[in-house]
């Protein structure tokens, strides 16, 4: 009796256990291959993205000072823009997409806009070194770098030391995807254009100031080079739940083949912060120590 | 001789990208909050220390007072990536160089501000252009 108890028992832990086992199993799993030599010769076949690019500047001879359109995604030129609400602060960077008007809101997100600029804020949460998220993270004034590999296009962003994964091996997107400050990405070539898709996004990134996505935003970003050291990134915002239409603007950027991508640990030595009532602080305590 | 021509080069070159670091370096991180951007003030002091450090380097400047002592005061500059992109160096500014540096005072009252401009005792112009 004790025997078959314990039998009874082993085999419902076993039971349990392959159950909890089944459960990731549920989840979108995709295993990367090793690549081929030919998964790597035809890398050779894309465009140029090496280097280090820089956001601003506009089209190619267009005379442009900045890029034109919807100016929210990425558009650290609007003091309202992505990347904290740090108002009034942010005008006037270059290459900055400040449209005219701004994204078309629902009303549903224009009442989260009136709630949100209900309150005074001196800054935004970016003072406390949280990264703005996407798309606020693609308009800093920091450059950037794009590693292109078999199955994978990897964004290596100086600001907040960030980085963005975009799969390129054929994997769909997430049916439930994790809401992250970048989003889940996957990407294809279309010709030398690389599509990226992005969904689920963290509610503490933002379309514009006050506005979070939903769980039915997506961003589809079209990166291509407008010349050999101008790469063009055209940003279109979908969300039913908050714009009453796509989103599109565009955005410039500058190959500096000079550059190297260096460290920004924001949290080395940050003196300024925001409390949760948006005030403002700054330490100006005399370091004892030499840096 | 070596330094000063360093410290010219680095000053033609701040000159040079003075009107895109205006520009560019705004947008990152947070807001002018802190600082009063309607006054300017200038003190010369001998810097104290330097903060190479994220998300912004900070100028450490004892200036005398008026009771024959000195008191510290502090300057946020931009950062070292978009700084050293620029012409500036971990050691442009060092302990004990005399500097004379204008600056938006901090709204709180303290010593110190956000640095715009400074001056070197041989004349070089160190400049963020609107740097954070």
């Amino acid at each position: 009796m004790r025997t078959l108890r314990t039998w009874l028992s082993v085999a419902s832990a076993t039971v349990l256990g392959a159950t909890l086992l089944a459960v990731p199993g549920g989840a979108q799993e995709f295993e990367t291959k090793s690549p081929t030599a030919e998964d790597w010769a035809a890398m050779a076949k894309l465009p140029d993205f090496g280097g280090v690019w820089e956001r601003g500047g506009g089209p190619p001879r267009g005379g442009g000072a900045g890029a034109r359109g919807g100016g929210a995604p990425g558009g650290a030129a609007r003091g309202d823009a992505p990347g904290g609400g740090t108002r009034g602060a942010a005008r006037g960077a270059r290459g900055g997409g400040r449209g005219r008007g701004g994204p078309s809101l629902t009303a549903e997100a224009q009442a989260l806009q009136q709630a949100f600029r209900a309150v005074s804020r001196e800054d935004g949460e970016t003072a406390n070194c949280l990264p703005p998220g996407m798309p606020g993270i693609m308009g800093q004034p920091y450059p950037m770098e794009f590693l292109l590999t078999p199955g994978k296009v990897t964004i290596v962003i100086e600001a907040y030391t960030q980085v963005r994964h975009i799969y390129t091996d054929g994997r769909p997107l997430p049916e439930e995807p994790n809401p992250e400050f970048h989003g889940n990405s996957i990407g294809h070539w279309e010709g030398d254009t690389l599509v990226v898709e992005t969904v689920g996004f963290s509610p503490l990134t933002s379309i514009t100031a006050g506005v979070p996505f939903s769980d039915q935003g997506t961003i589809v970003e079209r990166v291509s080079l407008a010349d050999p050291d101008t790469m063009m990134i055209e940003t279109t915002i979908t969300d039913p739940a908050r714009l009453t239409e796509p989103s599109t603007s565009t955005a410039y950027f500058q190959r500096h083949r000079d550059w190297t991508i260096t460290e920004y640990i924001c949290e080395e030595n940050n003196r300024n912060s925001v409390d949760s009532q948006g005030n403002a602080g700054i330490d100006v305590s005399v370091p004892t120590e030499p840096r | 001789m070596s330094t000063v021509l360093v410290r010219r080069a680095v000053s033609a070159s701040l000159v040079a990208l003075l009107l895109a670091a205006a520009t560019a370096s705004v947008g990152a991180h947070h807001s002018f909050s802190a600082f009063n951007m309607r006054e300017e003030k200038t003190i010369t002091g001998k810097v104290k220390t330097v903060e190479w450090t994220n998300p912004h380097i900070w100028i450490w400047v004892d200036v005398p007072n008026a009771s024959g002592g000195t008191d510290t005061y502090g300057f946020e500059g931009m950062s070292p990536n978009f700084l050293e992109r620029r012409g500036w160096k971990r050691t442009t500014l060092e302990a004990g160089d005399t500097v004379t540096i204008t600056f938006r005072p901090l709204v709180d009252g303290k010593n110190g501000g956000m640095f715009t401009t400074g001056t070197m005792e041989d004349g070089t112009v160190l400049t963020m252009g609107g740097s954070r």
